[in-house]
């Protein structure tokens, strides 16, 4: 035989149960007994007990803080985990994972479970949350007719929206026929031609929810061509009806008004600001046409005859005044041109050769540059600075 | 006319008229003529509203009712 230490066999035993699928991933059903959390590091130690035995049990700080209540002692619960074996002291016990009161445990456990399922089949998504129609022409209502919830529902939408019509479909809402009858209900108002449908409990504390955690109202809400409002109404408990509808309402007056979300207040406003505004605008396209006509009005008589024979008249004018200033300009240009032309004209003037001495000969009218042009005997007539004479020619050469 | 349609017909009806009046550029009989026809309007959803009631129908579901 060999031989072996006590941690060795402690480890061997903690992989034994590890190994051991009926130890792993259990439910066990007992009584909280010594419970002690642990304040500083919140792992929550306690015994579960039942008439004969005793299990010791853990359940650590972050498995602790998904818990919806405070575990105490003398509760019934089943709780989830594995067994493990604690080395150090040589005992087993249960690592808990989750604690499910006990009572209603079984079903609530199996209700977590579906609560899952459909969840992965994707019936709670929100991606599939529809709209709810603005003014609703057609609302179906789900429920059992002879409880107090369709008179809140009609009450409400009488009172909210007039317009509307309400597509009453009586169902069972608790035992064994009830999902059936609430889906039923639930294809009858959406072939009726329901835009929206309210599907609920029919009033009374004492029904029980369980139609509506049904896998087969879940599918039938889910595959409801329109939206659909739940009104399950429960203070702690959501239902998978709840979490499977577009839309949840905590009381079925809640549900009404949800679905009646436009009100005859709101719609009574929306008619009075179509008024002000068709007013506004209409005025605004009046006054713009006056402006056009006016600058219509403006630009037409600036062509007018009047106008533009005044215009020409202007022009002229103004072509009149530019064309004397440039004539008498000119005039000026041309007189100090004549001026100038009289002063160079001077300096050739032939008299003011002969004030230097020189002389001009004639004989008749005819100039005398040449001595050959002469006879003795010819009168001439000499042209002198100042005055003239007349001679008589004595010889030449 | 009017009273032919449903309200949310006339509603609708009055928001296009409103929005194609606010949209402007339309000759002046148009805008007169829209006006005219959304005043009509807007008086016949007051009518409709004030006038109207829920229509109820019940109707038993295809399970009998345990009560």
């Amino acid at each position: 035989m060999p031989v072996v230490t006590v941690t060795q066999l402690n480890k061997y035993l903690g992989s034994v149960f590890r190994g051991d699928r009926n130890l792993q991933g259990i439910m066990i059903k007992g009584e909280i007994s010594n419970f002690i959390c642990h304040y500083k590091s919140g792992h929550m130690y306690f015994t579960i007990k039942d008439s004969e035995s005793a299990l010791k049990a853990v359940m650590f700080a972050q498995a602790a803080s998904r818990l919806k209540f405070v575990p105490e002692d003398g509760m019934s619960i089943v709780a989830a985990g594995n067994i493990v074996v604690y080395e150090r002291d040589g005992v087993y016990q249960i690592n808990v994972t989750d604690i499910i009161p006990e009572g209603k445990g079984k079903e609530t456990a199996a209700l977590e479970q579906l609560k899952r399922k459909l969840a992965k089949e994707g019936i709670f998504d929100t991606a599939h949350k529809r709209p709810l129609p603005d003014m609703p022409k057609k609302i179906g209502v789900v429920t059992s007719l002879s409880g107090a919830a369709v008179r809140d529902i009609i009450n409400v939408l009488s009172r909210r929206w007039p317009l509307g019509e309400v597509y009453a479909v009586n169902a069972v809402v608790q035992g064994q026929s009830a999902p059936d009858s609430i889906c039923a209900g639930i294809l009858s108002a959406e072939s009726a031609g329901c835009d929206v449908v309210i599907v609920g409990r029919g009033g009374g504390s004492s029904e029980d929810l369980s139609a509506f955690n049904s896998e087969k109202v879940a599918y039938a809400v889910y595959n409801c061509k329109v939206p659909v409002i739940s009104a399950v109404g429960h203070e702690t408990d959501v239902s998978i009806t709840d979490l499977a509808a577009d839309m949840r309402a905590p009381t079925p007056s809640a549900a009404a008004e949800l679905a009646a979300s436009v009100s005859v207040d709101i719609l009574s406003d929306r008619i009075r600001i179509a008024e002000k505004r068709l007013k506004s605008a209409v005025s605004s396209v009046v006054s713009e046409k006056e402006e056009k006509t006016a600058l219509a009005g403006s630009r037409l008589s600036a062509r007018s005859p009047e106008n533009l024979l005044r215009l020409t008249e202007e022009r002229l004018e103004n072509l009149r005044k530019r064309y004397g200033f440039a004539f008498a300009s000119y005039l000026g240009r041309m007189e100090s041109k004549v001026n100038e032309k009289i002063r160079s004209l001077d300096n050739l003037s032939p008299l003011k050769v002969l004030s230097r001495g020189y002389s001009l000969v004639y004989k008749g009218e005819e100039l005398i540059s040449d001595s050959d042009k002469l006879e003795n005997g010819d009168i001439v007539s000499i042209r002198l600075g100042e005055g003239g004479v007349t001679a008589k020619i004595k010889d030449k050469w | 006319m009017e009273e032919k349609f449903s309200f949310e017909e006339n509603m609708a009806e009055l928001n296009k008229i409103v929005a194609e009046l606010e949209k402007g550029d339309i000759p002046l009989e148009k805008a007169v003529e829209l006006y005219g026809r959304g005043v009509e309007l807007s008086a016949v959803c007051k009518k409709q509203l004030s006038e109207a009631k829920i229509k109820i129908t019940e109707v038993d579901g295809n399970l009998p009712s345990e009560k």
